[in-house]
């Protein structure tokens, strides 16, 4: 798969390079040539603008500002101080990359970042670029500067055979570099960015670092475009590469072609730029913007994943309408020339394609990025999980069976099951020593809070909690409803930090500490509700915690660990489907499968039981009993008590955000005040 | 003297920007739609009120009769439409944007390309002005100011006072449950739609007052008008308004006082930093969000 398209998209430089080099032998015009440099300037543009926007899903409007200093730095220092125009190329890719750093550092150190504002921070970016070259006397004060045209080697032929190669060289690097990232792990972790930043942060994602990347290759290759685009319009003024029409066409381009795969652009690019050149030849260009922005919106509403989607799902019967509408216009000779037909053909192509498409993608999916192939094993599951379950059922009838005939002692660790009823003293006692005993068979303290306050304005959601946690603990957390179980555990992930106190981890500060660093310490956290990354499948969701864990794997290798993650969750059955098709009992198997896979020491279960029927419930409790045994330290939020009390080693009660009791699960709910606190005057246990 | 002549007439002149912006904001505090096609019912609404004004020969401010039901009807329309194609809050960027360009490239098509503007026989406002001791005041910013503190103040009170206003604060906190409670948010959003709409003509009547039209000054809108919803808090029309006259009196003093051409380089300056220090608004109470 990587191979093949490597190699295609090698071939197709080498068969457009050989077009360029031997034009003339060919007899293309220079009208071939220039309509091929226009397309390549779009793909260039539109795949820097993909690298970002369409594989992190932080859209851009902004890339006129790429293609505004790209063009300005060539315009500029070999118009006004005769730089040779080929050290102007990366001179310009150099301060697009500045640039883009630049307002990537602002943007993405923004708390809470939304989309929608980055998309107006960058839309602000050209305006104050082309504001800068207007007021600023040295750039061009908003006259406008020629490019001189530069000493082409002969070896190029003339200039129009030079800038289309010049370009085409820029495009297949831009496509070449989308190719090599979606392929490797920032290709995944910008995946995950797009499906759910904050968990991929939290597993181990150093997000920050992977945005910035994005942002500097798109920086780059759009800058360098710029550059060779300035050689290609001749006269550089502020309207023609700051203006709006530029993000407006890449975001069209990327939208049309779709966005998550390298080729995504490029489809969106030829078809836009022929469609566009067309309609300029019959004289209609008045109606170039209403078509384009008809197209943008009407995609979005019908057809969001883009026209790659649709074309992978159907090839043949988008290449079969292609040949025939295009090759039946050129037999019949009516209607134009070649580039008429080529560009109704690939218009029917497209609509066959997307037509045809959402009976077979879009109707269920809502990324729409399977093949066909998946969608077949995601409807078979249904009944391999239910003989699945029925397996489930059976072992967990025999594990029933085997624990009624030998009651679990107190004391066995992991498998405290609840004292016999008899005398509550008794119990007590007995509990109070066994506490002491498993103190010393205990590990060494893993987590330790230390007078850890939260406040949300001001409310006062966490305060002064002082807690330790042993290495081999399974340690229920109860409370009320708002009484700052969910903010203990965002403290303790780092997915908020503490208004006050310290919390380590292993020995470690990580009261300050970035969560993928966190992470890679040795935390692990699941969801209350699940939120897997919905473009991959469940074994990609597994393996992409061990591809950013502890041990960095590569997702080759990553994947059969996954599977066997998924194995003791019993999901492997599923491993092709995606999280769409898993019920709600699954979704939360597979963020257990998630968390497991990273290797962590602490697992912070987010009530990881709720919304279950009972034999899910006890399925669960099975599953969590399993990943304690194999010597991963628990800390579990839950409200169901019969539950805890079978499954925890310990329970803290948190209530209005302080620490009510701490101890064994008998006593703690024997004890009067927690009863009154989070059960009610009334209740008993 | 002449800065605090830029920093009130800057002020006056924000009223416009934040006309433009309440609009905006609502719908996207609201309703979650970021409607850019909003620049284009102030295009349409601007060019409508020099077509009737110009052949007419109506007082332009007459015009509103005719513009406001227009505008309502688009911006109902248009709110009908989002609705209908269910779109998330990203994607009504996308489509707007659509929406935006087609209505800019049709009106190019009608009116041209070419500057337009109300010949001053139909338009006395545009050369008087008030003067009081040595400061002078354009007719036109007045008009634009007291609009703007008109629409703010009367969709504070609906807001704050009104069945449809609580109901339409229920659905921005939470669509399902508002629904679930009576709210039938279908209805109401596509009122406020086209009140939004209303509003549109509202502004661009003001800005044909003061302005000769282009179909491209819609784009230049973009970055100011984002600034004011921005930097107000998204849903906050009192901080709209505060934001607007903000932004105005900043442009107004950095062109009196260094070059007009520098006013949008300091502006959006200004505009990245406050976001760094209050990415929820300048102006924003907690708010709807």
């Amino acid at each position: 798969m990587i191979r093949r398209g490597g190699i295609g998209l090698l071939a197709a430089f080498l068969i457009l390079a050989a077009l360029g080099a031997f034009s003339d032998q060919l007899g293309l015009s220079s009208f071939y040539l220039i309509l091929l440099g226009s397309i390549c300037f779009w793909i260039a543009q539109a795949t820097s603008w993909n690298i970002l926007s369409g594989y992190s899903g932080y859209f851009s409007f902004g890339q006129a500002a790429y293609v505004g200093v790209g063009a300005y730095t060539t315009a500029v220092l070999s118009g006004r101080h005769g730089v040779d125009y080929f050290l102007t190329v990366p001179l310009a890719g150099l301060l697009c990359g500045l640039l883009a750093l630049g307002v990537g550092a602002v943007a993405f150190r923004l708390g809470s970042l939304r989309g929608e504002i980055f998309a107006l921070l960058t839309l602000a970016v050209p305006f104050i670029l082309a504001a800068f070259a207007r007021i600023n006397r040295s750039i061009d004060g908003g006259q406008g500067t020629t490019v001189p045209i530069p000493d082409v080697p002969d070896a190029f032929g003339g200039l129009p055979q030079f800038q289309y190669l010049l370009a085409l060289l820029v495009a297949a690097v831009a496509v070449a570099a989308a190719y090599a990232v979606q392929h490797s792990r920032m290709g995944s972790a910008l995946a995950a960015i797009r499906d759910a930043e904050d968990v991929a942060e939290v597993m181990g994602v150093a997000t920050f670092r992977y945005k910035m990347l994005a942002m500097l290759l798109s920086g780059v290759i759009g800058g360098v475009a710029g550059s060779v685009f300035a050689l290609q319009i001749g006269f550089v003024t502020v309207e023609s590469v700051f203006g709006l029409t530029i993000p407006l066409f890449v975001i069209v381009m990327g939208v049309l072609g779709g966005r998550t795969h390298w080729l995504g652009p490029v489809i969106g690019a030829v078809l836009i730029v022929t469609l566009q050149d067309r309609l300029s030849s019959y004289g209609l260009d008045a109606w170039n913007s209403i078509i384009l922005g008809g197209v943008l919106a009407l995609l979005v509403a019908v057809a969001p994943d883009g026209l790659y989607a649709r074309l992978r799902a159907r090839p043949l019967v988008a290449l079969g309408a292609l040949v025939v509408v295009s090759g039946g216009l050129a037999v019949l000779n009516v209607w134009g020339d070649i580039l008429d037909w080529l560009v109704v053909g690939m218009l029917v192509a497209s609509l066959l394609a997307i037509v045809l498409g959402s009976r077979l993608v879009g109707a269920r999916l809502p990324f729409g990025r399977r093949p066909a192939a998946d969608v077949a094993a995601a409807e078979v599951a249904p009944d391999q999980a239910a003989s699945a379950e029925a397996v489930l059922a059976e072992a967990v009838h025999a594990e029933a069976v085997h624990a009624e005939a030998v009651p679990a002692g107190p004391g066995t660790g992991a498998d405290s099951g609840p004292a016999p009823a008899g005398d509550a003293d008794d119990a007590e006692e007995a509990a109070a020593a066994d506490g002491a005993g498993e103190a010393d068979r205990l590990g060494p303290v893993l987590i330790e809070c230390r007078q850890v306050a939260r406040y949300f304005g001001g409310v006062h959601a966490l305060e002064d909690v002082t807690l330790d946690i042993r290495e081999g603990e399974l340690v229920g957390l109860v409370g009320p409803n708002g009484s700052g179980k969910t903010t203990l555990i965002n403290l303790l992930s780092g997915a908020f930090r503490p208004t006050r106190g310290v919390i380590r981890l292993d020995g470690q500060d990580i009261t300050r500490m970035a969560p993928h660093r966190i992470a890679h310490v040795g935390m692990a956290r699941t969801y209350q509700i699940p939120r897997p990354f919905d473009s991959m499948t469940v074994r990609d969701n597994v393996a992409m915690a061990i591809m950013f864990g502890r041990e960095p794997l590569a997702l080759h290798r990553a994947r059969p660990i996954a599977e066997r993650h998924l194995a003791t969750v019993a999901l492997d059955h599923l491993a092709d489907a995606h999280p769409a098709d898993l019920n709600l009992h699954q979704r939360q198997l597979l963020e257990m499968a998630r968390a497991v896979a990273s290797n962590p020491k602490v697992l912070l279960l987010d009530e990881a039981l709720a919304g279950l029927n009972p034999a899910e419930v006890d399925n669960a409790v099975r599953v969590v009993r399993r990943i304690h045994e194999s010597g991963i330290t628990i800390v579990i939020v839950e409200h169901l008590l019969r539950v805890l009390n079978q499954l925890a080693t310990r329970l803290v009660v948190l209530d209005r955000g302080t620490c009510l009791a701490d101890g064994e699960p008998q006593v703690v709910l024997n004890d009067p005040a927690v009863i009154r606190a989070y059960l009610g005057r009334q209740a008993h246990v | 003297m002449n800065v605090i002549q830029a920093t009130l007439t800057g002020a006056l002149i924000g009223g416009l920007y934040a006309l433009m912006a309440a609009g905006l904001s609502v719908t996207w505090g609201v309703l979650r739609v970021i409607n850019l096609a909003h620049f284009g019912l102030i295009l349409i609404g601007a060019y409508l009120t020099f077509q009737v004004a110009d052949s007419w020969h109506l007082d332009p401010i007459l015009t509103l009769v005719i513009t406001v039901p227009a505008m309502f009807v688009a911006g109902a329309a248009i709110q009908w439409l989002f609705d209908r194609l269910r779109l998330t809050e990203f994607n009504s960027l996308l489509v707007s944007f659509g929406l935006l360009i087609i209505t800019i490239q049709v009106t190019s098509n009608i009116w041209s390309a070419d500057f337009r503007r109300m010949s001053a026989d139909v338009n006395p406002y545009a050369t008087q002005s008030v003067a009081i001791g040595r400061l002078v005041f354009p007719v036109t910013t007045l008009v634009a100011f007291g609009l703007a503190a008109l629409v703010v103040l009367a969709s504070h009170l609906v807001l704050r006072r009104t069945f449809a206003g609580r109901a339409m604060r229920a659905i921005a906190q939470d669509r399902a449950v508002a629904g679930a409670f009576g709210v039938d948010h279908r209805r109401l959003s596509v009122l406020l739609g086209g009140i939004v709409g209303a509003t549109a003509a509202l502004a661009g009547m003001v800005f044909a007052l003061s302005n000769a039209l282009t179909p491209d000054t819609a784009y230049e809108w973009f970055g100011t008008v984002f600034a004011v919803v921005i930097l107000g808090g998204i849903g906050e029309v009192v901080g709209t308004f505060a934001a607007g006259i903000l932004v105005g009196v900043i442009s107004g003093v950095v062109s009196a006082v260094w070059s007009p051409a520098a006013a949008p380089f300091v502006l959006f300056s200004a505009i990245i930093l406050a976001l760094l220090l209050r990415p929820q608004g300048l102006f924003a109470a907690g708010g709807v969000r």
